[in-house]
């Protein structure tokens, strides 16, 4: 056994506090004081939207400076800032900095990373997030001169991880308050989750051995209660409400 | 099905031990790439001793669709024996309401769709639970680092051990990576996590080999033992 030292033990406490908060205000203050300890200021924390899915719903925390996140966007760097097309290569965590070092940047690349400066980063992290359900996250602190030397790396790996699940976890729960439903019936979720892949009526009591009317009425109810007049847009709420999914 | 079974009971369950160990060597040893010892196509090792017990997930067709292993941490634990280091909590490794959870896998099957999601979790929350009876405070497990964030997404109340440490030569080394301890509570409020977690959505398919070898061996799903099925 080895004695933890100051990272071990402040990754050990931030979990142990982490576990004991429910709201996404106290969490997300929690994970921002600890990662100003590293240095960090700034925050991005998304998963990888599924298809039909949007990037806003899949962004956990993101307090990069609006005119920054504005400029990003316009100038559409996602495709070129060589921080997120590394992602393609390496699922191991790394920092602006190794990039510099490891592989040969472009002009452009390099001033990607530079532009940052002006908004208080000089370098930060990448730690991707790969769990069991095959969905990707990244959680990327950065700021003006953070600590990387690797027991801080190896801190902050165990940190993206609870922060990445909390911010998510209390993302979808506040969103699910946002929206009062009365939940669909098991039976109701399993049809519904038949017509999210194209299936009739028809097809779907064939499959499941009742009679279409049956069918009919079950989407009928599922479309009351998820209050969609359309079962194409019954579909989208099921899937927004985590009823079913595709 | 979950099927509980004790090392004690090897010879008479031998269908399921045999699916069992033929599975653990097709995923550990093949596809894994894990040095561990094997016999005829089978993988069986120190720590599968009478006192060990198993929770394997049966469909109703007889496959063998996930299965861990649970040994009391006072006779058998890789985090004493390999990865002391791992622990900087000052907990001690062994201890007699602590058990170790090891050679967990889970098979997604095709046209299963939604139910393969329970399964991951199935054997799981059935191993808390069997801990909740059995009056344990804690399961601690080893794991890759590149799986971790899969056991805290299912587990929030997960709780590390101590930071990362790299193995085989580290991340960068072929066949290397790092590696971390953690403990989950025995407590009610797990099984709840897995449960939830069980009924959401989710989908993967990965092991196809596994699986096809698990859908050729002879099906042995007649074989029960009522007094530990749950």
């Amino acid at each position: 056994m080895l004695e933890a030292d100051p990272y071990g033990k402040r990754a050990l406490d931030f979990v142990q506090r982490l576990q004991q908060l429910s709201t996404y205000e106290e969490i997300s203050a929690h994970v921002m004081k600890e990662l100003e300890w590293f240095g960090f200021r700034h925050l991005t924390s998304f998963s990888m939207p599924a298809p039909g899915q949007q990037f806003k719903d899949c962004m956990w925390f993101n307090n990069r400076p609006s005119d920054y996140i504005e400029r990003y966007s316009e100038q559409n760097y996602v495709l070129r800032d060589p921080v997120v097309t590394e992602l393609r290569q390496n699922l191991s965590p790394y920092s602006w900095s190794d990039l510099r070092k490891n592989r040969p940047l472009k002009k452009e690349e390099v001033k990607i990373i530079d532009e940052a400066r002006e908004w208080g980063s000089r370098d930060g992290m990448m730690i991707q997030i790969v769990t069991g359900s095959g969905s990707m996250s990244c959680f990327c602190p950065c700021g003006l001169e953070p600590d990387l030397t690797p027991r801080a790396r190896t801190a902050l790996e165990i940190i993206a991880i609870y922060s990445h699940h909390a911010l998510k976890r209390a993302t979808l729960k506040a969103q699910r308050q946002d929206i009062e439903h009365t939940p669909l019936t098991r039976r109701e979720r399993e049809i519904m989750q038949w017509v999210a892949i194209g299936k009739s009526d028809e097809e779907i009591g064939q499959i499941l051995s009742i009679a279409t009317a049956t069918v009919t009425q079950h989407v009928e109810n599922a479309k009351r209660k998820l209050d969609a007049l359309r079962r194409t847009y019954a579909v989208v709420q099921a899937i927004r409400l985590g009823e079913i999914s595709v | 099905m979950i099927v509980i079974l004790k090392g004690t009971q090897r010879s008479q369950q031998a269908g399921y031990f045999e699916r069992m160990f033929r599975l653990r060597h097709q995923i550990f040893i093949k596809e894994l790439g894990w040095p561990l010892p094997s016999s005829n196509g089978q993988e069986i090792d120190q720590y599968d001793v009478d006192d060990a017990v198993y929770f394997l997930d049966v469909t109703d067709d007889g496959i063998l669709q996930a299965s861990v292993r649970l040994v009391p941490s006072e006779q058998c634990s890789l985090v004493a024996d390999y990865f002391p280091h791992l622990v900087e909590t000052g907990d001690a490794a062994r201890d007699p309401r602590v058990y170790e959870c090891t050679r967990y896998f889970f098979l997604p099957l095709k046209g299963h769709g939604r139910d393969n999601h329970g399964a991951r979790v199935r054997v799981l929350a059935a191993m808390v639970e069997w801990g909740l009876v059995n009056r344990l405070s804690y399961i601690q497990c080893v794991v890759d680092m590149t799986a971790f964030p899969g056991f805290v997404e299912m587990v929030p109340q997960t709780i590390p051990l101590g930071l990362a440490h790299p193995y085989g030569g580290g991340r960068s080394a072929p066949g290397g990576g790092e590696c971390i301890a953690f403990r989950w509570p025995v407590t009610r409020d797990v099984v709840d996590s897995l449960r939830t977690f069980g009924r959401a959505r989710r989908r993967r398919f990965v092991g196809e080999n596994a699986r096809d070898l698990a859908e050729q061996i002879p099906g042995h799903a007649g074989e029960r033992s009522p007094e530990l099925m749950h």
